[in-house]
């Protein structure tokens, strides 16, 4: 089967590898009396510096295929490729190290750390590299200030409203300079206002060159994507 | 990075009192049975004055002679130490003294129970005594059989009333002694130094001590270096192995010269392989509340399940994961340890107030505090490990829907 066709990237960005490539990959849960079969023969090429909206209803498979792309998992059968690696059967410390240096997280419930400060949880992904506590910091403040929340940085999440708690998930998420953002239903907690105001975020992020993949179940956020993939039974439909 | 995974262990220390609270007693018991034990231990054996120069010291201590139909098994003579002891090469000083024993005075119509040692002119050379007043007395005295002593400052006070003790005369079992000397007091689980009066070898009634093989004597050793002590041990030996015994029951002696460690194991019948099994006593002694910790640790962390995917995801590798838990830990332990040190020093004091031990000064320092340092991390180690390795196993998606895969 062929890869999908990617329309929408920068023609400049056409000739390089996909940022992601799942090759007749397939995930399978197994217990000891049950087989759930999540993903089933999905090809899909997503390009450099696409936005990319998955959507299914739920229990299709879609979690589980941002989970694949962002090297949570692994693919039971098939090959994944990112950026032109092939990370299918990568080690667990080469996999971690992929995500510290490529790849930013936004999930649907933000999963920011209660007892840290703003400033310090979008610090985390800066602690697994070598950075000084000084550079962590203005990477960190640059970050927040960049998704509007320059004057909360000693706040901590229990003192923001879902719409900034999801802005610090953002600035988390980019505070690393990914090239690949994942989004796991990012508005899905969110009020339609600041829903919004968090897809205009990943959209700029877009335009500033990282590939974004997102789950949603938001027909209206996935109408501002580049492209819509839809899932259904662990399978691609469209 | 460590100074944010401290921060966070103590943000997280916080975040469930109780859990903590109970985490720490169990930690702070555990920790200051380790630390008393320490301290006393310190206490016994450590290098305090006047056994600053234990660390080259060997003692010959007990003894054991057996012949066909007898067997004797006691300290040993004077003799037996003055013919198998001196000369041995490596040793710069030897000194011969008699175990402290009871000896008893009439004041203001009680009696008044001391402990007299006698010892020769070098006892006071190999040990560093404190001396308040006055000096030792030396070879000449013993020689003379002088009725000379130095008393420790307790006796003075019971004796002279705090005053001045120098020249004055004080009687110990019908024998009066000129007071030469007065030192600080000497702990009572000071096995070589400890007495309240010194007086010398000879200043007692008849000669028959000088010719015992078993008695109630002791031979300390002062070697020049620790190195020396293997030679000294050899020609000991070889000496002991050529032993006249005619005109005794016995055929074969037995004695070995051995540090204070060893004495004190010996004077308890305490073989020094029994040292194994004190190992594993101690380390079954943690393993409980080891175990303990770990449940508590595991539950504690297991609600942290949405952080260790978020780090997952955000690049930390298992070996990270595990770095971070063991150090939260072993912070918690270091509290535990401080707790556990700070209620040591309360026992130490309490320890020495009841005058359990007489003489006894019990104190923590700096060497304690190293070895509290020293439990206090092992535990924490211990206690952290397995249940880092195990959240650090934990599937990243898993842990982000917070339940165990």
């Amino acid at each position: 089967m062929a890869t999908a066709a990617i329309e929408h990237v920068p023609e400049e960005r056409k000739a390089q590898a996909p940022a992601i490539h799942l090759q007749q990959v397939e995930k399978v849960y197994r217990t000891d009396r049950i087989e759930t079969v999540a993903l089933q023969n999905l090809n899909l090429a997503v390009g450099e510096g696409e936005l990319l909206a998955i959507m299914g209803p739920s229990g299709c498979g879609k979690s589980t295929l941002l989970h694949l792309m962002g090297l949570l998992d692994v693919p039971s059968r098939g090959r994944l490729l990112l950026g032109g690696r092939d990370m299918t059967t990568a080690g667990d410390r080469e996999r971690s190290r992929y995500r510290n240096a490529a790849i930013g997280f936004v999930f649907q419930s933000f999963h920011l750390i209660p007892e840290l400060s703003v400033l310090d949880n979008v610090e985390i992904p800066l602690l697994y590299r070598r950075t000084t506590a000084g550079e962590r910091r203005r990477l960190a403040q640059a970050a927040l200030e960049r998704v509007g929340l320059g004057s909360r940085l000693h706040h901590y999440p229990g003192q923001l409203s879902g719409g900034q708690q999801q802005r610090v998930a953002v600035a988390r998420a980019i505070v690393g300079q990914p090239r690949l953002l994942l989004a796991d239903e990012p508005t899905g907690n969110l009020d339609s206002q600041m829903g919004d105001e968090i897809m205009a975020l990943l959209e700029g992020l877009n335009q500033d060159g990282a590939t974004v993949v997102m789950v949603t179940h938001d027909p209206r956020l996935s109408q501002r994507a580049h492209r819509t993939v839809r899932l259904f039974d662990g399978r691609q439909v469209q | 990075m460590l100074k944010s995974h401290l921060k966070l262990a103590l943000k997280v220390l916080r975040r469930r009192p109780f859990f903590t609270a109970v985490s720490l007693v169990g930690i702070g018991l555990t920790l200051l049975v380790l630390t008393v034990t320490t301290a006393v231990f310190d206490h016994v054996f450590a290098p305090y004055p006047p056994e600053v120069r234990q660390a080259r010291t060997l003692l010959l201590s007990f003894t054991e002679l057996s012949g066909d139909q007898v067997r004797s098994r006691s300290w040993p003579g004077y003799r037996f130490l003055d013919s198998l002891g001196r000369g041995l090469p490596g040793v710069e000083r030897m000194s011969i003294a008699s175990q402290a024993s009871s000896a008893f005075s009439y004041l203001n119509g009680s009696r008044v129970r001391s402990y007299l040692k006698r010892t020769d002119g070098e006892f006071w050379r190999i040990l560093a005594f404190d001396f308040v007043e006055g000096a030792p007395y030396g070879e000449e005295e013993v020689s003379r059989g002088s009725s000379v002593a130095v008393i420790n400052q307790t006796t003075r006070d019971r004796f002279f009333g705090g005053g001045p003790a120098l020249g004055r005369s004080l009687e110990l079992d019908g024998r009066s002694y000129r007071v030469v000397g007065v030192v600080r007091d000497v702990p009572f689980l000071r096995l070589v130094p400890f007495a309240d009066v010194w007086a010398p070898l000879t200043a007692q009634p008849g000669d028959g001590w000088r010719r015992e093989l078993l008695g109630d004597m002791m031979g300390i050793l002062l070697a020049r270096s620790p190195a020396d002590f293997p030679a000294i041990r050899a020609e000991f030996a070889s000496r002991l192995s050529g032993m006249d015994l005619s005109g005794t029951p016995y055929k074969t002696a037995y004695a070995r010269p051995q540090s204070l460690l060893d004495t004190v194991f010996e004077i308890m019948r305490v073989d020094r392989s029994a040292i194994g099994i004190l190992a594993v006593l101690f380390f079954g002694f943690l393993a409980l509340p080891v175990i303990n910790l770990v449940n508590l640790n595991v539950s504690r962390a297991l609600e942290r399940a949405s952080e260790i995917g978020v780090r997952r995801a955000f690049g930390a590798s298992r070996r990270n994961l595990v770095a971070q838990f063991v150090l939260e830990n072993v912070v918690l332990t270091l509290i535990g340890g401080l707790l556990a040190f700070a209620a040591t020093e309360l026992a130490m004091r309490v320890l020495t107030a009841s005058a359990l031990v007489p003489y006894g000064d019990f104190h923590v320092n700096l060497r304690i505090f190293g070895w509290a340092l020293a439990f206090a991390v092992t535990f924490g180690v211990l206690s952290g490990a397995w249940p880092a390795w195990r959240l650090s196993r934990l599937h990243p998606v898993d842990a982000l829907r917070g339940s165990l895969r």
